[in-house]
């Protein structure tokens, strides 16, 4: 009991109490505290996970969709180093594993002949623009093919350009298909030029008879005057430089047809219009003259020139000129006219035929361009259809309308004038 | 007045044209060329006599047209057609429409030549003709009535006493009227009037065939 009593004992439980109370409290904060920790950091890892998981599926579905996308993605750098390519792209340029291929520079399979094209795409889309370019390709295998690249700069969180994104399509079939149809067409004009200078026989002997008559006629004349002594040299030199004169116009006839019935296009490139529709003159001019048509050409002067192959817009004018001199045919001599003008009109250049015949009903005028439509005993039907494509692919537009006053037709197509900087070369 | 005959050049085509003149006057034709057949008719009168070189085909009005005209105005200028690209049909409605000749492009330099001279011989023949047949027109007219009624009977072979009876007068009297006939006539014998009296009566039926 004695021992209970003492004091300082009783003082030293107490505190010995107190301690282990406050020991108890704090560590049973302690224990809350962490347990609440744990539980935020529980469900941030859940929410990180989750994110995690969701970003993995991101990119498996975008990897996926790469990878089954039918064309080629790719990802190169400035200096067209490959970084990645899907299979469509293995499969493109014929690699069996992508290690044939990534790492190694997109200029060992390009052409040649466009490598510097392509190294100016990728130059203005590291500069942040995206732009389309046609160029083939020479697989790891070596054949060539046509593709087709959309690329657009690929950036970083901080906007800036760390590659560029080609998708590349193989439009080889396409190019072929495109250069068939070409080709089709191009025997077709041919066929129809062909055609056309087989109808027209006879009024071209008779326009190459023209000048070998007056050649025949000064030389006979020379002749006569030299054996009877009476021309002066001044005259007989006069009339043999008209025997040349006449040789070169014949000449000038039978170059314009040759060059006319040629089967290979002119290039296309900037034309002299006034010199086109001189050409068509040498040859429709003949027939015009046999059919007795005043024509009459109201060309316009400086007009610029026009965006074409020559000998097809030839084929259309001369084509124009002959349906309007056949429309003319049951005219009284005296009124058969046709006009031939060229202006310019909402900037394109406009060829325009104008005859004074008896026009068409409207339903027929509708059907004038129709393939095998035609309103002639002798016609195909296929000039109009022909003209209409020509016109067509020169990026203008071949229509017809009946004249403003009086009767009669006219029929008029545009071309594009050639841009300013081609017009100065 | 000008009795120079003129080959008269038609071709809307300037270097057909001057070469023919060149040819043409190397052998001493006198040629006057025009570009169409209206231009030729506005400026000829009809009077200047030679022979016409045409184009069939010129535009305007045709050469075949412009023969038409020309016989419509009485004229009959002998015509060569000449043609780059005749056909049968061509040349027959041209040797209808009068022409002399047909020639196609390409000639030969001598053919044309002489076509050309014996278009223009054809051409003073038919003038002598016209001016005989005028002559003799114009005699006709001095006729009276009733030298006109014995000439008749003359010309179909009656001897003058049938006349006389026919016409109820003496045979003096026919005798004078024939006399008359002859003399202004200017025919010397009985054959010579009857040609007259055929030429009157067949060419002024015909005027197209006389220039």
């Amino acid at each position: 009991m004695q021992y209970f009593a003492h004091p300082p004992t009783w003082a030293l439980l107490i505190a010995i109490l107190a301690l282990m109370g406050g020991l108890v409290l704090y560590v049973m904060r302690l224990n809350l505290s962490l347990r609440y920790s744990k539980r935020v950091l529980e469900v941030e890892i859940g929410e990180r996970r989750r994110a995690e998981e969701k970003l993995a599926e991101n990119e498996n579905r975008l990897r996926q969709i790469i990878a089954s996308e039918p064309e080629c993605v790719k990802l190169q750098t400035l200096d067209g180093i490959l970084l990645e390519m899907n299979p469509a792209g293995l499969c493109l340029v014929e690699a069996g594993q992508p290690n044939e291929i990534i790492g190694t520079s997109v200029y060992n399979i390009i052409a040649p002949e466009f490598r510097d094209g392509y190294r100016a795409l990728s130059t203005r889309v590291f500069a942040g623009e995206s732009g389309v370019m046609e160029f083939q390709i020479i697989s790891l295998k070596g054949r060539r093919r046509w593709m087709e690249t959309h690329a657009v700069p690929l950036r970083d969180g901080r906007n800036k350009v760390i590659a560029l994104l080609g998708i590349t399509r193989d439009i080889t079939a396409h190019k072929h298909a495109e250069e068939e149809i070409r080709l089709h067409y191009r025997e077709l004009a041919h066929a129809s030029r062909v055609n056309t200078m087989g109808e027209m026989a006879s009024s071209l002997a008779h326009e190459l008879n023209q000048p070998l008559a007056a050649i025949a006629n000064y030389s006979h004349g020379c002749l006569r005057r030299i054996r009877s002594g009476a021309g002066t040299v001044d005259d007989l030199t006069r009339a043999i430089e008209q025997v040349c004169n006449q040789a070169d116009r014949a000449a000038d006839i039978i170059r314009s047809l040759r060059r006319f019935v040629n089967k290979e296009d002119s290039p296309h490139q900037p034309q002299d219009l006034q010199g086109i529709v001189r050409e068509a003159m040498l040859i429709a001019g003949p027939e015009a003259n046999m059919h007795q048509v005043d024509i009459r050409l109201k060309l316009m002067p400086d007009m610029p020139k026009v965006l074409g192959h020559a000998i097809q817009v030839e084929q259309v004018i001369l084509n124009l000129i002959r349906n309007a001199v056949e429309a003319m045919s049951n005219m009284p001599p005296m009124l058969r006219r046709l006009e031939l003008r060229t202006f310019l009109e909402d900037d394109m250049a406009v060829v325009e035929v104008r005859d004074s015949g008896l026009g068409l009903p409207r339903e027929t005028l509708a059907r004038i361009f129709d393939p095998f439509f035609t309103t002639k005993s002798t016609g195909m039907g296929m000039g109009l259809p022909i003209c209409r494509s020509i016109v067509e692919a020169h990026g203008g537009t071949l229509s017809a309308y009946p004249n403003e006053e009086g009767c009669g037709l006219t029929v008029r197509f545009t071309l594009h004038p050639a841009m300013e900087e081609a017009r100065h070369e | 007045m000008n009795d120079r005959q003129t080959v008269f050049v038609v071709d809307d085509d300037q270097a057909a044209r001057e070469s023919l003149r060149w040819l043409l006057e190397s052998v001493g034709y006198h040629v006057d060329c025009f570009t169409s057949a209206l231009e030729f008719l506005e400026s000829y009168d009809g009077s200047v006599p030679g022979c016409l070189v045409l184009d069939v085909r010129m535009p305007g009005m045709s050469g075949l047209e412009l023969q038409n005209h020309l016989l419509e105005r009485g004229w009959c200028l002998p015509a060569i057609i000449v043609t780059g690209h005749g056909d049968v049909p061509m040349a027959v409605r041209a040797m209808k429409a009068g022409a002399v000749d047909f020639l196609q492009k390409p000639y030969n330099d001598q053919t044309l030549l002489d076509r050309i001279q014996q278009a223009l011989d054809l051409c003073s023949q038919r003038r002598q003709s016209h001016s005989e047949l005028a002559l003799i027109r114009a005699n006709y007219e001095h006729l009276t009535q009733r030298e006109r009624e014995v000439s008749a009977l003359v010309v179909a072979g009656k001897a003058n006493k049938v006349i006389a009876i026919e016409l109820g007068l003496s045979p003096k009297t026919i005798e004078v009227h024939r006399a008359n006939v002859m003399y202004k006539m200017q025919a010397h014998s009985l054959s010579e009037l009857v040609q007259m009296w055929m030429r009157l009566h067949v060419e002024t039926r015909l005027p197209s065939q006389v220039a």
